[in-house]
């Protein structure tokens, strides 16, 4: 156990934000989900009470009776966003006193940094390049993620679920939102900043960044593991491999929508080219884990080789 | 449910304690900010609070004494009689000055500026007027306007004049009689005040001799000085102090807390309250020449100049800092980035060592540095110019021949002319190649006898040495003789037999002939007096004794033939064999027998049997001839064969003969780089085998391989160029540490050079500084003057080692200097001479003779060419021309001599001076004669000093002259007497008794005795001699 390097790692001035990351991600997350079961229990409750269901009334402090059914924002809301403003001021004040910017040594065009790491938002992105051809990593995926982004508006049917905390309405966008931005964005950031060390080796914590390090690693391409050795073959094999995959993925975020009622009733409002769209997306989603597997446990470097691109 | 719980917490619960609580901390924080801005990051504030402190507390103390010292000069009759009759002198011109004051400041300065005012209006409305005259487009407009011009001319003004005793008067004023009277105001004034200088000449004179007199005895700081720093500080107001330098782009902001760094007052550090940071700059003379306004403080002590927020940070011992400031051991590191080509750097003395290691212990053998051990490479150089030049020359050969034969053909006469005359130029041109070809040739000689190696040749071991010897000498060199030159290579028993075995077997078979033996006692006393001990020690641990350029042979009896050690003290450059680069061998007679050629090789006979190239004749050892005759050899080898340990004995090693064991040896040889230093046969041709390190410093840290010990280097402070250089010089296999290397060969191979820790402080300074300069190259040091033969002189002054016997620069001390012997005030004078100023001394066409051949003379060798009465003898280095040339311009350039050297012209003597000049030459109050050798051997016997007949050739008029008059100025100790000559009026005349003939002699009695000496001839010697023979009887 190295601490001195663990230190070195954390104290960086540039990945503090990643160390925070870590301990406020899962803190708010718990607490976002802790009030919408709250609200899902209360909503289970009113719903039951035939005076209270189908009113508009309070989500966070449950009305009772004698109290006011609606606040004003002035003061109520503000007071408290005031306060919040405070606290974000002092926690950026004690922050740029005590954290400068983390300024390194003049470029040298004849020596690359190692590891050289991009801007720690961007780390992600970059640990993408490890599993991903460059043109895939860097383009077609970073697009598609603004591209779904920008979709989902125009995709979710569910009209429930606004202005107050719950689960159980929307339980399939809290998943899709955990799995695609906590298991992916977040955990490749912190990935690429905390475990990957010189020669974007895989360092656990602890472990020394050794830059003589040498490890053995022969990634191979699937069809190469199945003894496929012309082009063309290489091109059906690959392009059956994902075909597969695109099935089993669709049939199974199908499944996942059609457990329960709820789920059959969104996806009856749905229209068609709302529901490829989503299917398109999520299939896209869950190939980045795939592959990511594929790559760490397998030592996969491609499944489906072309002349024009790699998956 | 209680009534509390019943109330609506989002209308009814208060934030009033989470506002106040973070309200407060917001305050907090705001002062932190407050607090972080104005001291945390400006840490000089406190500095320079502490500066002020400190350096006015200092002064309250250093200013009585300085103010004492300074009354007491005021108070000195000789400063009072200097300040009376400068008041005197002001005193008599004060009624006129007075007067011309008053007619200046109350009557013409007043009227002037009241008449200005008036005569600037009218001038300005003619003014336009012309102006409107000259763009009128018709004459008739012009004509108008002229007429206009000439009403205004004679309009009258009405000024007001003031009288001196402040009454004014009317008086009316046409515009031409207000432009004369200002005129004349303005010269009458002009005339007044140049009138008041004349008068006020006396004092003003007076007065700057009355201050100079008190400068000139103020020895650090005046009080006035004192008195404007303690201003400068009650004035002190807190800010950056920065040197910007403009045209490089360079922000220092040290002085913004090395606030003391130019004080005018030298402050140490004890002075300033123990406080290293605020003490004045140690060396002010280097701050002359390096003016920190020019220079800025980082380009010479790197660091963060820009930076002011902490120290670590402006000292630039930060991890992205790529240039730290140097540590106070490796300062000089500073000098060599801008002096790379210097070899002496005047001020450097740890670069200077460390350049001398480099050079010595034979690092540039493995490891090319710009500048060291270039010879070779010129060499290469030279011929590859030289191949470039013949084959031009073969080209223009072949289109004079083409052009003459179109020319033949030609049908037009004017055409034929042309190429004609193309062709004949094409030949001037090409004897002009020759002309080029034939000064490369030159030099590529002189390049051949400049080439020296670190080590011994090997290729004569088998004459040279005890069989024996060699596996243990390569096995553990340190251990054998400690402080040796060779390092040690980490070598098995299997590897030092194969090294052995080759080195034995690759050994040339040169003869030797056989030698009877000398006489060790007289051998020991030729070996301790002849110089021999300049370069070489004798003696072990502390009984150690002699220089340390060469080996220390206590121990040479032990490993040495007599036979060969008899030839190489007689002349250590003869070979056995002659070597020739061009067919990669080494001559045997037999070359030579088979060409018709007599056996015969050296500096006159230099060219191959076999092809005619430049032969290797000589050892490429810098060691020179004594000149000594074959008997003294004789008995110097015989003593140095009586040097050896008690009951030495070597083991026998009957492998150096197998056969089986040259080609693995040889591969070992070629693998550890040991032709870098010695001559090998067969490897001759060996490049470098380490790295360059001409740019070390500023390779990126990540390129040097700290191998596994990067991670403690971190941890331990030492992961920068210093701590790498320092780790590896001390222990060169340092970085294979841990390290699986089953392949002996893959192991790191500098050997050890057993460095003490001031030898590795003085290598890493020169590593350290060898950077990639940041500096534009106008900042570097590459004079065009006098200075550059200066930086070339030093190389071959280092070179032979001529410090070793003369001091050639203030204080410097030779081996003779240290040695016990020469501390007997008998054997003071039989030190060699000091070289300090021999440039103004000698001739400069005398001093490459006398370096070329120090005897002087072409048949009896073994003898001084000068001093004849001294032990120590000038060798004979076999300079080459380049060398010759450089060393002689190095000597003029270090007096400032001019080039080239044009002697002065002295008046002929008439028959009585010389007669008079003899008189004096061999009178008793003069006995020059006593000391100073005339080349006759009877009377050099008891000589002590030079002949004095060579003089004319030898000497500089200018520097006999002032030798004469004060010999002990230029040279403290010497044996010539000091106040021959009084001062006499305007010239020196003899201080003691005269000879009668001197009555009446009018001109200077130095100069006499100058042109006498440098018009001498023959004749006058025997006549000089007779004299002084006549004296000498009575």
């Amino acid at each position: 156990m190295d601490l001195h390097q663990l230190w070195t790692i954390l104290s960086t001035p540039d990945n503090v934000p990643i160390v925070l990351l870590l301990f406020v991600i899962p803190f708010y997350t718990w607490y976002g989900l802790r009030q919408s079961f709250a609200n899902d229990r209360l909503i289970a409750q009113l719903e039951k009470d035939p005076v209270m269901a189908k009113t508009h009334h309070r989500k966070t402090q449950p009305w009772r009776p004698g109290w006011a059914r609606e606040v004003h924002v002035w003061p109520y809301l503000l007071r408290i966003e005031f306060l919040a403003a405070i606290i974000l001021t002092v926690i950026l004040m004690v922050w740029s006193i005590t954290l400068n910017a983390p300024l390194e040594e003049p470029a040298n065009p004849t020596l690359t940094m190692n590891p050289s790491k991009a801007p720690w938002y961007f780390l992600g992105l970059q640990e993408m390049l490890v599993y991903f051809d460059p043109w895939m990593a860097g383009v077609v995926f970073p697009s598609l993620i603004i591209v779904g982004l920008m979709v989902i508006p125009y995709i979710d049917e569910n009209p429930l679920g606004n202005g107050y905390y719950t689960y159980k309405q929307r339980k399939f966008a809290i998943w899709t939102f955990l799995f695609g931005f906590i298991a992916l964005w977040v955990s490749m950031i912190v990935i690429g900043t905390l475990i990957r060390g010189p020669g974007w080796m895989w360092f656990w914590p602890g472990m020394t960044w050794d830059h003589n390090r040498l490890t053995f690693d022969v990634n191979r391409d699937l069809p190469d593991i199945f003894g496929i050795k012309n082009r063309i073959g290489k091109i059906l094999f690959g392009g059956i491999v994902v075909g597969i995959y695109c099935v089993a993925a669709w049939i199974g975020v199908h499944m996942a929508i059609v457990r329960d009622a709820f789920g059959k009733k969104i996806l009856a409002r749905m229209s068609l080219l709302q529901y490829a769209t989503m299917q398109l997306m999520l299939i896209l989603m869950l190939s980045l884990p795939v592959k990511m597997i594929l790559r760490l446990v397998f030592r996969i470097k491609y499944v489906w080789v072309t002349p024009w691109f790699n998956i | 449910m209680s009534e509390l719980e019943e109330k609506d917490p989002v209308v009814n619960s208060s934030l009033a304690r989470p506002m106040v609580i973070a309200s407060v901390l917001l305050m907090v924080s705001l002062a932190w900010a407050l607090w972080d801005e104005a001291y945390a990051t400006r840490p000089w504030k406190s500095y320079q609070s502490r500066f002020v402190k400190l350096y006015s507390s200092y002064l309250k103390t250093a200013r009585p004494s300085a103010e004492d010292a300074e009354k007491k000069i005021r108070a000195s009759s000789e400063y009072l009689r200097l300040d009376k009759e400068m008041q005197a002198a002001e005193k008599s011109v004060l009624a006129k000055v007075t007067e011309i004051d008053r007619e200046v400041n109350q009557v013409l300065v007043p009227q002037s500026l009241a008449l200005n005012e008036p005569f600037q209006e009218v001038r300005s409305s003619i003014g336009a007027l012309t102006y409107q005259i000259e763009v009128a487009s018709s004459e008739k407009a012009k004509q108008s306007l002229r007429a206009e011009i000439e009403e205004i001319k004679k309009d009258k003004v009405t000024v007001k004049l003031p009288n001196p005793d402040g009454s004014m008067k009317k008086v009316e004023y046409t515009f031409p009689q207000m432009d004369k009277d200002l005129l004349d105001w303005k010269a009458k004034k002009a005339a007044l005040l140049l009138q008041r200088v004349e008068l006020m000449k006396p004092a003003s004179e007076l007065r700057a001799r009355r201050d100079k007199y008190l400068s000139d005895r103020i020895a650090e700081v005046s009080n006035e000085t004192l008195a404007g720093v303690e201003r400068k500080l009650a004035a002190f107001s807190p800010g950056i102090r920065q040197i910007h330098v403009k045209d490089v782009d360079l922000v220092d902001r040290c002085e913004s807390c090395h606030l003391g760094t130019r004080e005018p007052v030298v402050l140490t550090k004890a002075a300033m309250g123990g406080e290293a940071m605020f003490t004045s700059h140690p060396n002010k003379d280097l701050l002359k020449t390096h003016d920190p306004e020019k220079f800025g403080c980082t380009p010479c002590h790197g660091g963060n100049g820009v930076a002011t927020s902490s120290v670590d940070k402006g000292h630039g011992r930060h991890k992205y800092w790529l240039w730290p400031m140097h540590h106070k051991e490796n300062v000089e590191a500073g000098c060599q980035q801008c002096h790379s080509g210097e070899v002496v750097t005047e001020m450097g003395d740890t670069l200077n060592a460390g350049r001398e290691l480099f050079r010595l212990r034979g690092c540039m053998a493995c490891h090319r540095y710009e500048g060291f051990d270039k010879e070779p490479e010129d060499l290469t150089g030279v011929n590859q110019q030289m191949r470039q030049l013949e084959q031009q020359k073969a080209e223009w050969d072949r289109e004079a021949g083409f052009t003459i034969q179109k020319a033949d053909k030609s049908k037009d006469n004017a055409e034929a002319q042309r190429l004609y005359a193309r062709a004949d130029d094409l030949k001037v041109k090409m004897s002009g190649l020759d002309a080029k070809i034939e000064q490369l040739d030159i030099r590529s000689r002189s390049l051949i006898r400049e080439i020296k190696k670190v080590g011994p040749s090997l290729k004569e071991v088998r004459s040279k040495l005890k069989k024996e010897w060699i596996p243990v000498w390569v096995k553990d060199p340190n251990h054998w003789r400690p402080g040796t030159k060779m390092p040690v290579f980490r070598l098995d028993d299997e590897e030092v037999q194969a090294i052995s075995a080759f080195i034995w077997q690759a050994g040339v078979n040169g003869k030797v002939p056989p030698q009877p033996q000398g006489d060790a006692e007289r051998g020991k006393e030729a070996f301790e007096t002849r110089g021999c001990m300049a370069c070489h020690s004798m003696g072990e641990g502390s009984a150690k004794q002699g220089g340390t350029f060469a080996a220390n042979l206590s121990r040479e009896g032990e490993k040495a033939n007599y036979e060969y050690l008899v030839r190489w003290v007689h002349e250590p450059r003869e070979r056995t064999l002659p070597y020739c680069p061009y067919e990669k061998k080494d001559l045997t007679e037999e070359d030579y027998k088979r060409n018709g050629a007599p056996f015969v090789f050296d500096l006159e006979h230099t060219r191959c049997p076999n092809d005619g190239h430049e032969l290797q004749v000589q050892q490429m050892t810098p060691m020179p001839s004594l000149r000594l005759s074959i008997e003294e050899a004789r008995d110097i080898a015989t003593y140095l064969m009586t040097r050896k340990q008690a009951n030495a004995s070597l083991p026998a090693a009957p492998y150096l003969d197998d056969p089986k064991l040259k080609a693995r040896g040889q591969f070992l040889v070629r693998n550890y780089g040991c032709a870098g230093c010695h001559e090998i046969s067969g490897l001759e041709e060996e490049q470098r085998i380490g790295t360059e390190l001409t740019r070390e410093g500023s390779k990126p840290i990540e390129r040097l391989d700290f191998a596994l010990l990067g991670h403690d280097a971190a941890k331990e402070g030492w992961y920068n160029h210093k701590g790498f250089f320092e780790h590896k010089l001390k222990d060169p296999s340092v970085y294979d540490k841990g390290k699986e290397k089953e392949n002996k060969l893959e192991r790191l191979k500098m050997p050890n050079f057993n460095l003490a820790k001031n030898e590795i402080d003085a290598l890493a300074t020169l590593l350290i500084g060898s950077v990639e300069p940041n500096i534009p190259a106008r900042y570097q040091f590459k004079p065009t003057d006098q200075r550059q033969d200066i930086i070339e002189g030093w190389w071959v002054v280092r070179k032979y080692n001529c410090m070793g016997c003369h001091q050639v620069h203030v204080g410097q001390t030779t081996v003779f200097n240290t040695l016990t012997r020469y501390q007997d005030p008998d054997w003071k004078d039989q030190r060699p001479p000091s070289l300090i100023g021999e440039g103004a001394r000698v001739d400069p066409a005398w001093l490459m003779r006398f370096l070329n051949n120090p005897a002087q003379e072409e048949k009896d060798l073994n003898r001084n060419g000068v001093r004849q009465y001294l032990k120590a003898r000038m060798p004979t280095f076999h300079f080459s021309d380049g060398e010759l040339r450089k060393l002689v311009r190095f000597f003029e350039a270090m007096s400032s001599q001019a080039q080239p050297y044009i002697a002065q012209k002295l008046d002929p003597l008439t028959e009585q001076e010389r007669t008079m000049a003899r008189q004096l030459f061999s009178s008793e109050g003069a006995p020059c004669l006593k000391c100073h050798a005339t080349g006759d051997p009877n009377h050099d016997k008891r000589a002590t000093a030079p002949n004095f007949t060579l003089a004319k050739e030898r000497l500089k008029p200018g520097w006999t002259k002032r030798w004469m008059i004060d010999p002990a100025m230029m040279a403290p100790g010497t044996a010539m007497p000091s106040g021959l000559f009084q001062r006499d009026g305007g010239r020196f005349i003899f201080a003691g008794p005269t000879p009668a003939s001197f009555q009446g002699y009018q001109k200077d009695h130095a100069d006499l005795l100058v042109r006498y000496m440098f018009q001498f001839t023959q004749e006058e010697l025997s006549r000089l001699r007779a004299s002084a023979g006549a004296g000498a009887g009575r």
